[in-house]
């Protein structure tokens, strides 16, 4: 008779990832603080902040009031008088009401000071469609904060990226827009084991999710998934995609995508904010001012059409990237 | 007087005064008589300034604190070295009077140096920002002096933010943020009072109610008889002082740094006053149309260096002699002359201008600097 004993699952999911990340932070630094609204508590609305508040008590993880201008705007003056801060936006959608606080206040504290004052703040939030989450549950709006000088712009898409960046931002002294995206949370199919010790992932470092050698994909966050099935597609009509997962906007690794078009000539950028002055448009621009000579096609971007994310799914589908959409794209790249 | 359930009104009653001395009266004559010069001294930069920028040697806006000075040093004068404040664009003496009682040259002082004041509002590569933005648009963390930026109402959350971090290391600094009564009908006005009620942190908003905000007078701001009400919706003491009787400001923020410093919490002082001239000097002259004459005149009657000199003759402070001395009160900018002021006040502020005018531009490619920190 013998037992099997089971195999004990080490793989973990990116909300872990998180979590693990905020309370070795916490754990490291005393002067460090988390706060948001109901952050402590509840733990978060998604349970990303889940017992920090038992374990480091409530002057350090705070439940805050529905103020995201005092959430951010606080941070700023904590961080001015010795702290680090990170501060939770309840959905990444509500941070367009603390946006003067962030574009004009935190980002430009540095620039303004001639280096006086460094922010270490970090501003994170569930974010990204595909959920049916509607107009303000669902927005990826990076692209307002790439446009405003002087904020970090992270999105992880695995767990071990997720608690690697999330650690690296924290100690960055720098803020930094952080973009969890909220699908990925507790998905099964990106659960990794996590590499042991202190994890952190440097920032403005894109990477090769899958090489291939006929089509260049570049995106980040819940696209990176698309672009991997594209290419498993692909693949089956005998197409070699490559898939960069950026993951961090600003500061932006422009060598990796250089290197990659070097060996493709060809290049799709997969986002799913909208089209018009978005992150994919920045992409081609670059490509065209610094690696023009590697092009063997007008490279092309698949976005969400320039609209709101609506609600319900066959309209969410419609204006959003997909599989399809990405891989009619590639097909069109290589035989242009 | 306890500001525990304070009224809005909640002025020292009769009784209260019999039986307490306020707290001016417990100042000395030599108090007194730096507070008057601190009048002047704010007073001086405002009209040298002016003169300055009409002579051409100095570009850009000047948001005039003419008529206002008393609010200035009434609130300052009361804090400790380590209190923070945290200037707006009417506030521009603030950054130099911080901590500035008695020691007007040391530049250990926790308030920024007239020369390096003068350096920024001539643009200058010695200003505490190094010129990269203009006016008051500046600060600094050593000497507790929180920067400030077009967003009026924006720095009050930070001074929150500043007390909690202060209150976790153990500090018992409070705060001063300074506000005209336009920036509270911004929203983050509200979320940052109602975030220090619900903390108690020692945040003392004051109010300068000058009754114009840019073009539009105070009955299209706000419904509200005294500012000080609006303490009674978080919750925290608000008091009125008139703002140009410096003693009286003087009292009203000792009440409110007596309230913070027991752990009480926050409040607000309302100082109403009067702007006697434009937004900024780009505006003097459409000021002088788009506001009924007859205010004006009311409004600029009551000048705070008058009402002070007349304190100091009642406490016999100044002789009737000295009394005659230094008449800058009334006049505008063009009709005061040097001999206006203490000589000491004049010679303060002309060495700041000479070094400011010394000064170098920064080097083009400071540009492109500090956009992230790190940055040698």
């Amino acid at each position: 008779m013998s037992a099997v004993a089971a195999t004990p699952n080490l793989k973990k999911n990116y909300l872990t990832g998180l979590k693990e990340a905020l309370s070795e932070e916490m754990q490291r630094n005393p002067h460090m603080l988390i706060h948001g609204e109901d952050v402590g508590i509840l733990g978060g609305a998604f349970g990303v902040t889940e017992g920090l508040q038992e374990r480091f008590g409530k002057d350090r993880v705070v439940d805050m009031p529905i103020s995201e201008s005092a959430i951010i705007g606080t941070a700023v003056g904590m961080a001015l008088n010795g702290m680090t801060v990170v501060a939770e936006m309840q959905f990444i959608d509500f941070i367009s009401c603390g946006f003067d606080q962030i574009v004009n206040n935190m980002a430009t504290y540095s620039y303004r000071t001639a280096g006086e004052v460094n922010l270490p703040i970090v501003v994170r939030g569930p974010a990204g469609a595909y959920g049916g989450g509607a107009l303000y549950h669902s927005q990826m709006n990076e692209a307002w904060f790439c446009n405003s000088p002087g904020l970090q712009v992270i999105v992880p898409s695995t767990p071990s990226d997720a608690k690697g960046l999330l650690k690296a931002a924290i100690r960055s002294g720098n803020p930094t827009i952080f973009y969890e995206i909220k699908q990925f949370y507790r998905m099964r199919e990106i659960e990794e084991i996590l590499p042991e010790g202190d994890l952190l992932v440097p920032l403005g470092k894109a990477a090769v999710r899958r090489d291939g050698s006929d089509v260049t994909f570049v995106t980040y966050g819940n696209n990176v998934i698309h672009c991997l099935k594209a290419a498993e597609e692909l693949q089956e009509q005998g197409i070699s995609a490559e898939v960069i997962d950026l993951r961090s906007l600003v500061p932006l690794d422009e060598e990796t995508i250089f290197q990659s078009l070097a060996k493709t000539n060809r290049l799709v950028v997969v986002n799913e904010a909208p089209m018009t002055c978005g992150f994919a448009g920045e992409v081609i621009a670059r490509v065209c001012d610094k690696a023009f000579e590697y092009l063997d096609a007008p490279p092309l971007r698949v976005t969400r059409l320039d609209t709101p994310v609506p609600w319900v799914k066959p309209l969410e589908d419609y204006v959003l990237p997909s599989v399809e959409k990405i891989v009619h794209a590639a097909l069109r790249v290589v035989r242009f | 007087m306890s500001a525990t359930s304070a009224p809005a009104q909640s002025n020292p009653s009769a009784d209260d005064a019999e039986q307490k001395k306020l707290p001016h009266e417990l100042l000395s004559k030599e108090d007194c008589l730096e507070i008057f010069r601190q009048l002047f001294l704010a007073r001086y930069f405002d009209v040298r300034l002016i003169k300055e920028k009409k002579r051409g040697s100095l570009k850009g806006t000047l948001y005039s604190s003419h008529n206002q000075e008393a609010v200035l040093v009434g609130t300052l004068y009361g804090l400790r070295p380590n209190d923070w404040i945290s200037p707006i664009h009417r506030d521009m003496p603030a950054f130099f009077l911080k901590d500035i009682k008695f020691q007007w040259r040391n530049a250990d002082r926790m308030g920024l140096s007239i020369d390096s004041i003068c350096a920024q509002v001539y643009g200058r590569v010695d200003s505490p920002g190094r010129a990269r933005d203009n006016w008051s648009h500046i600060g600094s963390r050593a000497k507790h002096i929180i920067h400030s930026t077009s967003m009026l109402a924006g720095t009050i959350p930070v001074a929150a933010g500043v007390l909690y971090a202060d209150r976790m290391a153990g500090g018992d600094a409070v705060a001063v943020t300074y506000n005209g009564e336009g920036s509270t009908a911004q929203g983050v006005f509200h979320e940052a009072i109602n975030y220090a009620a619900v903390h108690k942190l020692p945040l003392i908003t004051v109010i300068e109610n000058n009754q114009w905000a840019y073009g539009t007078p105070a009955e299209l701001e706000y419904s509200l008889e005294d500012f000080a009400r609006r303490a009674d919706g978080y919750g925290i003491p608000g008091w009125v002082a008139d703002g140009q009787d410096v003693f009286d400001v003087y009292d009203k923020m000792m009440q409110a740094i007596e309230y913070a410093r027991s752990g009480k919490g926050p409040s607000i002082i309302e100082c109403k006053t009067f702007r006697a001239y434009g937004h900024g000097d780009h505006d003097d002259d459409r000021a002088a149309k788009y506001r009924p004459k007859e205010e004006v005149e009311r409004g600029r009657a009551r000048d705070p260096i008058a009402m002070c000199r007349r304190r100091l003759l009642e406490l016999g402070y100044l002789s009737e002699d000295q009394a005659k001395l230094f008449m800058a009160e009334g006049k505008n900018a063009m009709e005061t002359t040097n001999e206006d002021f203490p000589p000491e006040v004049v010679e303060f502020l002309s060495e700041g201008i000479e070094f400011a005018k010394k000064s170098p531009l920064p080097a083009a490619e400071e540009g492109a600097k500090w956009v992230f920190g790190g940055e040698a």
